[in-house]
């Protein structure tokens, strides 16, 4: 292993031009809880998170407290794989980051300014010495009035990239590849929320199923409402609670074999069409 | 004409008072550079979740402060997963202001609020170095405090029912306004209440 000399430190390039300690950290992100994105550019942005449950005595307190998904203004949501204690830190500098540029230009932050903002951070903390990077990735679902809906990802090297659906985190290979089959640009919302259902239950382990308190679900949406007699669209940015991910997971019948297997034979069918014309 | 009080140069005036399960608070809409009036839409209540509070003093003071404290409420809001209390708003104004201490904000925000868990209606007024006034019954802040604390003492009863909580407020604001010549030119009234808010404007003397 030609490695040993080169990844104790994040500022050093081995002789094959890579940064090891960047790699790790991309590795201990490829071991977390799945974090799945899908984006409607119309409609809006589903994030859906695996948290790991370590310990049956862990308490678990999904309405108030999530550990995988965070707002970080009222028009963007970050979903995260990786060390949470890190995530928390580069967390609590985007809302920073988000409050000053609406206290400064009264404006909300675009999407991608905060992005990266954050990924600057993130890239900085490759070539400071003496330092490990930030061990997380990130999903940003966010909405602003230039380029209406958004979704990004950002990992430790501090590189982002925009995505109309994207999965981080433990079997991203597999997700990424059943979301590529399965994505249709004309999907409501409710569909993309099966869709990413759909995916991580068959990109976990097949033995243990999905239940409300392993997952967490949010959105960012425009929904029409009424505003005296008059209907508007108006942006809105939903964390759902327990019984409502519980009816979720009973309505789309994620969990159950027989109705699964079917759907996906039909999928299959549509594959192979979407296939040929590729 | 070099040197003057920044607290008097645009005029105004905020007033809260406290009723039965209610609170109020009004201000005036003038905005003013000495005796010339240039605006009569200057509003200088603004709510923070479910609390309000009314900017009086230096106008680009107030601006700042409330985007300040706009800024805070945002964060307290991200961090804390709940709305303020009125209670604890105070004392963040309070640390705000004072953090100015020997250059502070030419401005005596008014806050009012009722406690989410109690219920209980509460009001706070400051200094401008944030030291915290939380009266049982009224406060009052801007060119015509004088004026609007006789006001209040006159009118004022405790537990009043909104319907009359709103009369005395708007009747205190009203008559304090015609005796200050740099306050008035409209007048804008909130009533909070456990499950409601209504705002309403008032027409006043345009002199």
């Amino acid at each position: 292993m030609g490695s040993r000399r080169y990844d104790s430190r994040t500022t050093i390039f081995s002789p094959e031009g890579r940064l090891y300690q960047v790699e790790y950290a991309l590795e201990s992100i490829s071991m977390a809880g799945t974090c799945i994105a899908i984006m409607n550019p119309k409609h809006g942005i589903v994030l859906l998170a695996e948290r790991k449950i370590t310990s049956k005595l862990l308490e678990q307190d999904n309405d108030n407290d999530l550990e995988k998904i965070y707002k970080l203004d009222d028009h963007i949501l970050v979903g995260v794989a990786g060390l949470t204690s890190d995530a928390e830190s580069l967390i609590d500098t985007a809302r920073i980051h988000a409050q000053q540029y609406l206290k400064t230009y009264g404006d909300q932050i675009p999407v991608e300014n905060l992005v990266r903002r954050i990924s600057d951070i993130k890239q900085a903390y490759t070539q400071y010495g003496g330092m490990r990077p930030y061990g997380v990735s990130f999903l940003y679902a966010g909405y602003d009035d230039l380029n209406g809906f958004q979704l990004f990802t950002s990992n430790p090297s501090g590189n982002y990239s925009s995505w109309k659906a994207i999965s981080i985190g433990s079997n991203t290979q597999s997700a990424q590849t059943l979301l590529q089959m399965d994505y249709k640009e004309d999907m409501t919302l409710d569909e993309c929320i099966k869709l990413s259902l759909k995916t991580l239950s068959k990109t976990t382990d097949s033995s243990s199923k999905l239940t409300s308190d392993r997952i967490e679900i949010s959105t960012i949406s425009k929904d029409l409402v009424t505003i005296n007699g008059v209907e508007k669209e108006k942006m809105s940015l939903k964390i759902y609670t327990n019984k409502e991910i519980e009816r979720m997971l009973k309505e789309h019948k994620v969990n159950e074999k027989n109705d699964d297997d079917e759907e996906e034979e039909e999928e299959d069918e549509d594959d192979d069409e979407d296939m040929e014309e590729y | 004409m070099s040197q003057q009080d920044p607290s008097t140069i645009n005029g105004g005036i905020v007033v809260a008072m406290t009723g039965k399960d209610c609170v109020a608070i009004a201000c005036d809409l003038r905005l003013g550079s000495q005796s010339l009036g240039v605006a009569n839409n200057f509003e200088k209540i603004h709510q923070y979740g479910k609390v309000f509070i009314g900017f009086t003093g230096l106008a680009t003071d107030a601006l700042t402060l409330s985007a300040d404290l706009k800024y805070k409420h945002n964060l307290y809001k991200l961090k804390e997963n709940r709305g303020i209390q009125p209670e604890v708003f105070a004392n963040l104004i309070s640390s705000t202001l004072y953090e100015k201490r020997f250059g502070p904000y030419f401005s005596t925000p008014v806050v009012a609020g009722l406690s989410e868990k109690t219920g209980e209606p509460y009001v706070a007024g400051f200094d401008c170095i944030g030291c915290i006034d939380a009266a049982r019954d009224f406060i009052v802040a801007g060119t015509a405090s004088d004026q609007l604390f006789g006001m209040c003492e006159a009118l004022y009863e405790p537990n009043l029912e909104s319907e009359d909580l709103f009369e005395t407020i708007s009747q205190a604001l009203l008559n304090a306004a015609d005796r200050d010549a740099i306050s008035g030119w409209g007048a804008a009234v909130y009533m909070i209440t456990k499950d409601k808010v209504t705002k309403t404007y008032l027409k006043t003397r345009q002199d």
